[in-house]
């Protein structure tokens, strides 16, 4: 009995301890979702103008002129070849199932692209997507663990400008995005996004369109616009799957501190309940040895 | 008229300006309030929005200026605040 109890102890105490740091490790993490999640909505402003004003200034005749904006023809009819793959995933994991979800979309991709004929540049950011496809033993074409959870634009910009580079000389067909969309801190579902070529946003109804005075012309404006465009969406792209590792990590360490305090209350029951049996049982052995004397 | 500046990681300055100088990619461009509907690109260069006796200065590179309905929109790839002038 005794040896018993000493293990129930022990477990106790190891899961007590376990709790403790799945509960730190959610104050953390609620407290970084919280600035995170202010990045996230501070950088909503930019992208919005920047669309307004993109969808504002691009016609049709226009969209011909740019090759950002050009869709190339497929590899069957001597287009590029080569299409880039950007998977943002975390530098660390004790986030649920965030990583291995961004994964399973990105290799979801990835078989699309390759079942149309193209042959895939993978461009990872953060460790865990990088340990996966270093498993798999795939080619790796750059890979960045430095950006962790405070992404800045000149980041994006660092990785997109080579790929715009490249896209313009022709030497490739696309460019997708995979991140989590940050929708709220309990919805943050991995998202495939094209960069390029890009996709002009459509613009919203009910503002009238006004007669710009441009200087100098739509088509140089847009030159300048729409690489800042491209690498505004990657820069949301970063923000956003940072603010929705930190949601994750919440969710699943509450889960866990939720699931320790379940197992400590089921061993300190069944501890208690040892423990009453024995001292019953001990009573008992004295009673009953007292009465065995008095005969 | 109202005046923002934003940069892709945050909006700067939000309020109401008399008067806005930027840095037009091909030398000052000044805004007055009522201003015509403009759009022009950015340079390098600073950035002072007047509110009141108070100058606001930025240090602004690339983006775009948009002046729309009394309303001026200065979008950089770069923003950083200088000290006030008055």
């Amino acid at each position: 009995m005794a040896k018993a109890s000493r293990a129930l102890r022990g477990r106790m105490r190891s899961v007590q301890n376990t709790r403790k740091i799945t509960r730190t490790m959610e104050l953390v993490s609620t407290s970084k979702l919280k600035r995170a999640q202010d990045r996230v909505v501070a950088a909503r402003p930019y992208a919005s103008a920047l669309a307004e004003v993109i969808a504002d200034l691009v016609t049709p005749e226009l969209a011909e002129r740019f090759p950002l904006l050009r869709q190339p023809a497929p590899p069957s009819k001597g287009g590029p070849t080569k299409a880039a793959l950007l998977l943002v995933t975390s530098n660390r994991g004790l986030a649920g199932g965030f990583n291995s979800n961004l994964i399973k979309e990105a290799r979801r991709r990835l078989e699309q692209l390759e079942a149309a004929g193209y042959q895939v540049d993978l461009h990872l950011i953060g460790r865990k997507g990088i340990g996966f496809f270093k498993y798999l033993g795939r080619a790796i074409t750059t890979q960045r663990i430095d950006i962790g959870d405070k992404p800045t634009a000149a980041h994006a910009g660092e990785l997109v400008q080579a790929l715009i580079t490249e896209y313009e000389a022709g030497r490739l067909a696309s460019v997708d995005i995979v991140y989590a969309k940050f929708n709220s801190p309990l919805s943050t579902p991995p998202t495939t996004l094209r960069v390029l070529p890009v996709e002009t946003p459509v613009k919203q109804k009910g503002g009238m369109k006004a007669d710009y005075i441009l200087k100098p012309g739509a088509d140089q404006i847009l030159a300048q616009l729409l690489p800042l465009y491209v690498r505004n969406q990657v820069y949301r792209g970063l923000v956003e799957t940072a603010a929705a590792e930190h949601g994750a990590r919440r969710t699943a360490m509450k889960s866990a501190t939720d699931n320790a305090g379940e197992i400590f209350e089921l061993l300190k029951r069944t501890y208690n309940r040892q423990r009453q049996a024995a001292i019953t049982q001990e009573i008992a052995e004295i009673v009953g040895g007292a009465a065995a004397l008095e005969g | 008229m109202r005046v923002t500046v934003i940069s892709p990681e945050a909006a700067i300055f939000d309020g109401d300006a008399d008067a806005v100088v930027a840095p037009a990619y091909d030398g000052q461009v000044g805004i007055l309030p009522r201003h015509a509907p403009f759009m022009t690109l950015l340079g390098r260069g600073t950035l002072a929005v007047t509110a009141g006796g108070t100058t606001h200065r930025f240090q602004v590179d690339g983006g775009f200026l948009q002046a729309v309905h009394d309303t001026v929109r200065v979008v950089a790839e770069q923003v950083k605040g200088l000290p006030n002038a008055s």
